[in-house]
């Protein structure tokens, strides 16, 4: 059971374990820096001074919430694989690609061997630890969403560039655990684009973490319940994360014909709604996770990363989270 | 053996050099209420025209218009019909890019003509002939929330079949001779065959002496092969990206229909080499009852920087030439 491993690993946390899936909205301070800073208006350094300021505000904010689990908020971060793209060797930055509308974005392209320079996390993940007794998780992307959101002109086919990449990463979650880091974020929102590559997906995760002491979670984007249920079990990972209070899956009929076998976060919160959920409707969406797993393997926390909504939604919301969680947590029977 | 080459419908609209930045730049003004409709019309008749001129200048033979003034593959078809609505965002199968999902609200039908005159307008700016591209009624229904009158995807598709056949017979009377039916979700649903061939059955009926080339991508299509065989399209548009198995396939159980054969990926930017592309067409060509195939992309190349989209069909051009140079 994962509250063993979590125990052994020297972490006591409630039931219902409250956390957040790793992105918060950039202050609006940082956000007009970042913008002065993309004109050439800011220094390096100066852009650095900010982000670290907002990181704080969001430890700050996550402790005055009452989280039990923070992140570092990637105040520091655009987008999640282009991030590990720039600092990893063997990518280049491709040239622009449409997303919707008039949106474009750089897609990365594997050009020579991937490898991992040194570090790449770990700076920041022990700076926000430095700032808090709670614990912070490490945030990787995984090795699946990173080659799958990149071109390849490199590898021969897509497995080798996937497991070749999970071989790199593997050296950044060491590093995290080396640091101190216990929980271990492992995000793969792409896992259930092809599933016939799940197998390789969970291979190339498998060689990113397996024998290594963490407790490790990943988080999927919806969809990945309907597409890739139950193999996604095979994930060697200890919690999944998965975004399902917006769908009208009926877990109680999944689980019953292929249980869940591993820790469960349940995304409460709608990260692309403005509206703040009301105490009942966060409520309910736990109970339908509660229904259907002990209370022991739940976890509670927004359906997605919130840097789409502002400081002040995502404040609220999470807020309304927490405290139903609370509310629960003195009305749930103890389980012995 | 004739290899003809053609592209299978999007292009990229802006480039990373300054002077291919105009259709983002405009869209900007126009958002922010700087440029009107008219004036921002002339900018993508500029793009398309530069599109067509780029598909020309690397060797290809039937072109698109590069679907320039697409929104999405759904919305720009669904937007214009009676009946539907347009909803928030979802992703394109297994892309990175996001379409607007139609929501049925009432009856579907057509308004009046939506694809002729982009159609008269690529023919115009053209030298060589253009492929017309729409998404086919069952891919559309699989896309749409239900509604309105009808409550099923099977429903649904007949209903759009219907102003889509429209277009086909705008389209056939306009001059098109090959027009391509874009069905993809045929590929993750082929528990719906028998509905995929009743939707199509209405344009079929209304191309006139035009050609339909029933296409599909993202996903891998060697299951459904020999049943789209049996569809009533006249050319199959294969993605052979994801199938590593459909080229012997194609080898055992021949085609009664000209293959386009989409063997350059349109998904990564990885040229092909004649390595990688020749074995394959000594495998599927000798298999052709018919004298005619085509060579094309996996699918749109929109999702491709400008740059390697056009380093992609200049490959494919060059790679046609030396197969069948080496073969006369």
């Amino acid at each position: 059971m994962s509250r063993q491993k979590l125990a052994r690993l020297g972490l006591d946390l409630p039931l219902l374990p409250t956390s957040t899936v790793g992105s918060f909205p950039k202050t609006p301070e940082l956000a007009a820096a970042r913008t002065k800073y993309a004109r050439k208006e800011l220094t390096r350094p100066e852009l650095e001074a900010l982000e670290k300021k907002a990181t704080e505000y969001w430890v700050r904010a996550q402790e005055e919430i009452g989280l039990d689990v923070l992140v570092d908020g990637e105040q520091y971060r655009g987008d999640m694989v282009a991030h590990f793209a720039e600092i990893m060797g063997g990518f280049r930055t491709g040239g622009l690609v449409r997303s919707y509308g008039n949106r474009y974005y750089h897609k990365p392209i594997i050009v020579g061997p991937v490898r991992w320079p040194a570090p790449m996390t770990v700076a920041w993940w022990r700076w926000t630890q430095s700032l808090t007794t709670k614990p912070v998780k490490g945030m990787l992307t995984g090795p699946y969403t990173i080659m799958d959101w990149s071109f390849n002109d490199y590898y021969p086919d897509r497995k080798s560039a996937c497991l070749a990449l999970a071989r790199e990463i593997r050296k950044e979650v060491e590093a995290l655990i080396e640091a101190g880091a216990k929980i271990i974020q492992i995000d793969e929102p792409a896992i259930s684009v092809r599933q016939e590559e799940l197998p390789f997906a969970i291979e190339a995760l498998s060689l990113t973490v397996d024998g290594l002491p963490a407790y490790f979670i990943t988080h999927a984007c919806y969809g990945a319940f309907e597409t890739i249920y139950p193999d996604m079990l095979e994930l060697p990972v200890d919690n999944l994360d998965l975004a399902i209070s917006n769908s009208a899956l009926d877990l109680l009929k999944i689980f019953e014909k292929d249980p869940f076998t591993k820790d469960l976060s349940l995304g409460v919160l709608d990260v692309h709604s403005h509206k703040i959920e009301t105490r009942e409707e966060i409520r309910a969406r736990i109970m339908r996770g509660l229904r259907v797993l002990p209370t022991e393997r739940i976890w509670v926390d927004p359906d997605c990363g919130l840097k789409t909504r502002t400081v002040e939604e995502s404040r609220a919301k999470l807020a309304a989270m927490v405290g139903i969680v609370r509310t629960l947590r003195a009305e749930l029977p103890k389980t012995p | 053996m004739e290899l003809t080459l053609t592209t299978a419908g999007s292009y990229p609209r802006i480039g990373d050099a300054p002077d291919l930045q105009r259709h983002r730049q405009a869209y900007g003004q126009r958002e922010r209420g700087e440029l009107s409709e008219e004036a921002f019309g002339e900018v993508e008749d500029e793009v398309t025209a530069a599109a067509i001129r780029e598909q020309i200048e690397a060797g290809i033979e039937l072109v698109t218009d590069g679907q320039i003034r697409w929104y999405d593959p759904y919305s720009h078809l669904a937007r214009r019909l009676e009946g539907i609505e347009i909803n928030g965002l979802l992703r394109l199968f297994d892309t990175n890019v996001y379409f607007r999902q139609p929501v049925v609200r009432g009856r579907v039908h057509r308004r009046g003509p939506i694809l002729l005159p982009e159609y008269e307008f690529a023919r115009s700016v053209s030298s060589r002939p253009i492929k017309p591209v729409l998404t086919g009624p069952y891919t559309l229904a699989r896309g749409s929330i239900l509604g309105g009158a009808y409550a099923s995807v099977h429903a649904l598709a007949l209903a759009y079949a219907d102003p889509l056949a429209q277009e086909v017979r705008d389209l056939a009377g306009a001059g098109a001779t090959l027009i391509q039916v874009d069905e993809p979700a045929i590929l993750r649903h082929p528990e719906d065959l028998n509905v995929l061939e009743e939707a199509l059955a209405p344009l079929a009926a209304e191309r006139g002496t035009s050609r339909l080339m029933l296409h599909t991508s993202f996903g891998d299509v060697t299951p459904l092969y020999r049943d789209l065989q049996a569809m009533p399209v006249d050319v199959l548009g294969l993605d052979f990206t994801y199938g590593p198995k459909l080229a012997m396939l194609i080898a055992e159980a021949g085609s009664d229909k000209p293959l386009a054969l989409g063997l350059i990926d349109a998904r990564n930017t990885k040229l092909e080499t004649r390595e990688g592309v020749f074995p394959i067409l000594d495998t599927v060509l000798p298999a052709l009852k018919v004298g005619q195939a085509f060579l094309m992309p996996s699918c749109g190349l929109e999702f491709l920087p400008r740059d390697r989209a056009r380093q992609k069909l200049e490959t494919m051009k060059r790679l046609r030439d030396a197969y069948l140079g080496g073969r006369s």
